[in-house]
C-alpha cells in the first residue's frame, strides 16, 4: 500500500469525503476542508458535480409544484427593485441642449433614416446586471438568429469594409455582433444610437474601443441603428457622423 | 412583446433571468419547481417548509444567476442541490430535528425509505431502479440515509453500526456505481 501520509495522505482523504460532500452529508468543518480542496483541484470540482448529477436522479419524483407557491415567487421578487445598470450616456431634450444649433447638423446619419431627429430624454440603458454570465451569451444570440420573428440589420459604413450585425428579439433584447469593427485607439469608445418611434434619436450603450459581442435592451419600435466614434467615455446625445456605421429595419 | 421560452436552454434562460425577464424564471420555475419540491418535501416531511425552501430556491436564482455556471453542470443539478442544501440546514437545526424525528418515527412504520417506490410511475424510474438495485445494500443504505434523510456519514455510520469511514467509502463507492449503471442504460446524467 503507498504512502498516505501527509499531502497525499490529506488529498486520499478529501477524495474519500467527495461523495458525502455532494450530498451535505459532511460536517461544517468538513465541508470548508473539501471547499477549500475543491477550489484548487478541478478533478475533484468535477467529480462533486457528477455525483450532484446523479443525485439529481434520484430526487426526480415528478411531483408538481404547489400551485399557488409561483404567485408567492412572484410577489416577492415582483417587490424588489432592480440594481441600477451601468451607468450610460444618456440623451438630453433637444430643446435644453446647450449646442442645439450644433446637433442638429452633426447627426446627418439619424437624419437619413427618420425625419426628425429630434432628441428625446430618454433613458435607455444596458439592462445585463454588472454580475451577469458571460458564457452562455453566444447561446442566447443563437437563440435570437433563429426566431423568425427577432429583427436584424448589417450596420455598414461608408469607405468600410467592416460591418456589424445587429439583432433584436421579441423582447427587446438587442445583440451587437461587432467582433469585426477595427479597433480604436486608446481614449475613443464605440457607441450605439437607435431612431426610434417619432425620430427621436437615443443612446443605447457604449462599446468601448474593442467591442465583440454587445448587449443592450429597447423598447417599442425602431427604426435605425448606429454605431459613432466618440472620444471616451461617450457623448450625451448626437454622436460623431464621421465613420458612422448604420444599419436600418 | 412575450418572448417563448419553452424551447431556450438553461445557459439562454439564466442569462435571461440575469436580465430581469421574469417569464425565464417561470420557465425555469414550470421546469424544474415540481423536483425541487419533490425533493424539500421529501427531506422536511413538511408541506409549508418545503414550499418555503422552493421559495428561497428560486428567489435566490432570481437573485444571483451568475452563481450558476452551465460548463458545471445542469440547471437542474443546481437547483436541486440548493434545494438539498437550504433543506439539510433546517434539518440540522434542533427544532426541525425534533420535529422531523417524530414524524419520522411515523413514517418508518409505514415502510420508510423507498427510492424506487417514489419513482416507479416515471419514465427513468426503471432505470433508477435498476441502478440503485446493482448497488450493494450497504451503499444503498449510506446513500438513501445521507441524501434523502439529511444524516451526515457520521450519523449514518452510528445508525448502522458501521464504522464511519467505511460508511464514507460507501456512499462515494455508491455514487459512482449509479452513474456508470445509468450512463450504460443511455440515460444522460449531467454534463461530463
Amino acid at each position: 500500500m503507498g504512502d498516505q501520509t501527509g499531502a497525499s495522505g490529506d488529498a486520499y482523504e478529501l477524495d474519500e469525503l467527495l461523495g458525502a460532500y455532494a450530498l451535505d452529508a459532511v460536517d461544517i468543518d468538513e465541508r470548508h476542508r473539501v471547499d477549500d480542496y475543491l477550489a484548487v483541484n478541478p478533478r475533484a470540482s468535477a467529480e462533486v458535480q457528477a455525483h450532484r448529477e446523479v443525485a439529481t436522479m434520484l430526487a426526480f419524483t415528478g411531483m408538481d409544484a404547489p400551485d399557488d407557491l409561483w404567485g408567492r415567487i412572484s410577489d416577492e421578487i415582483g417587490e424588489q427593485a432592480p440594481p441600477p445598470g451601468p451607468e450610460l450616456a444618456k440623451v438630453m431634450s433637444f430643446d435644453d441642449h446647450p449646442r442645439r444649433r450644433a446637433i442638429s447638423r452633426i447627426a446627418p446619419w439619424a437624419v437619413s433614416v427618420a425625419a426628425a431627429a429630434v432628441v428625446a430624454f430618454v433613458a435607455v440603458g444596458l439592462a445585463d446586471r454588472a454580475d451577469a454570465p458571460n458564457e452562455p451569451l453566444a447561446n442566447a444570440v443563437e437563440v435570437a438568429q433563429a426566431d423568425r420573428d427577432s429583427l436584424t440589420t448589417t450596420l455598414v459604413a461608408e469607405g468600410s469594409d467592416a460591418s456589424a450585425e445587429a439583432i433584436i428579439d421579441q423582447d427587446g433584447h438587442g445583440y451587437v455582433l461587432a467582433r469585426d469593427l477595427p479597433t480604436l485607439p486608446e481614449g475613443q469608445t464605440y457607441q450605439l444610437w437607435g431612431v426610434v418611434e417619432g425620430g427621436d434619436v437615443i443612446s443605447l450603450g457604449i462599446f468601448g474601443p474593442n467591442p465583440e459581442i454587445e448587449t443592450f435592451t429597447m423598447e417599442g419600435q425602431v427604426d435605425a441603428l448606429a454605431i459613432t466614434i466618440e472620444q471616451h467615455p461617450g457623448v450625451i446625445s448626437n454622436g460623431n457622423p464621421d465613420g458612422a456605421f448604420v444599419g436600418t429595419f | 412583446m412575450k418572448r417563448e421560452y419553452t424551447e431556450a436552454s438553461d445557459a439562454t434562460l439564466v442569462v435571461s433571468i440575469g436580465r430581469y425577464q421574469q417569464a425565464a424564471l417561470a420557465e425555469a420555475y414550470r421546469r424544474h419547481a415540481g423536483a425541487s419540491f419533490g425533493l424539500a418535501k421529501r427531506l422536511l416531511n413538511d408541506h409549508a417548509r418545503a414550499e418555503e425552501v422552493v421559495q428561497e430556491v428560486f428567489v435566490r436564482l432570481w437573485n444571483e444567476p451568475n452563481r450558476y455556471d452551465p460548463d458545471r453542470g445542469t440547471l437542474r443539478s443546481f437547483l436541486l442541490a440548493h434545494t438539498h442544501g437550504r433543506s439539510v440546514d433546517m434539518i440540522r437545526s434542533d427544532v426541525s430535528r425534533r420535529t422531523r424525528e417524530e414524524r419520522e418515527a411515523r413514517e418508518q412504520a409505514d415502510g420508510g425509505y423507498d427510492v424506487a417506490h417514489e419513482v416507479w410511475d416515471l419514465a427513468l424510474a426503471g432505470h433508477v431502479r435498476e441502478a440503485m438495485e446493482t448497488l450493494q445494500q450497504g451503499e444503498r443504505d449510506a446513500i438513501e440515509l445521507a441524501y434523502f434523510g439529511g444524516l451526515t456519514y457520521k450519523e449514518v455510520a452510528e445508525r448502522l453500526g458501521e464504522p464511519e469511514g467505511t460508511v464514507k467509502s460507501r456512499i462515494r463507492s455508491g455514487l459512482k456505481r449509479l452513474r456508470g449503471e445509468l450512463v450504460h442504460a443511455g440515460v444522460t446524467v449531467g454534463a461530463d
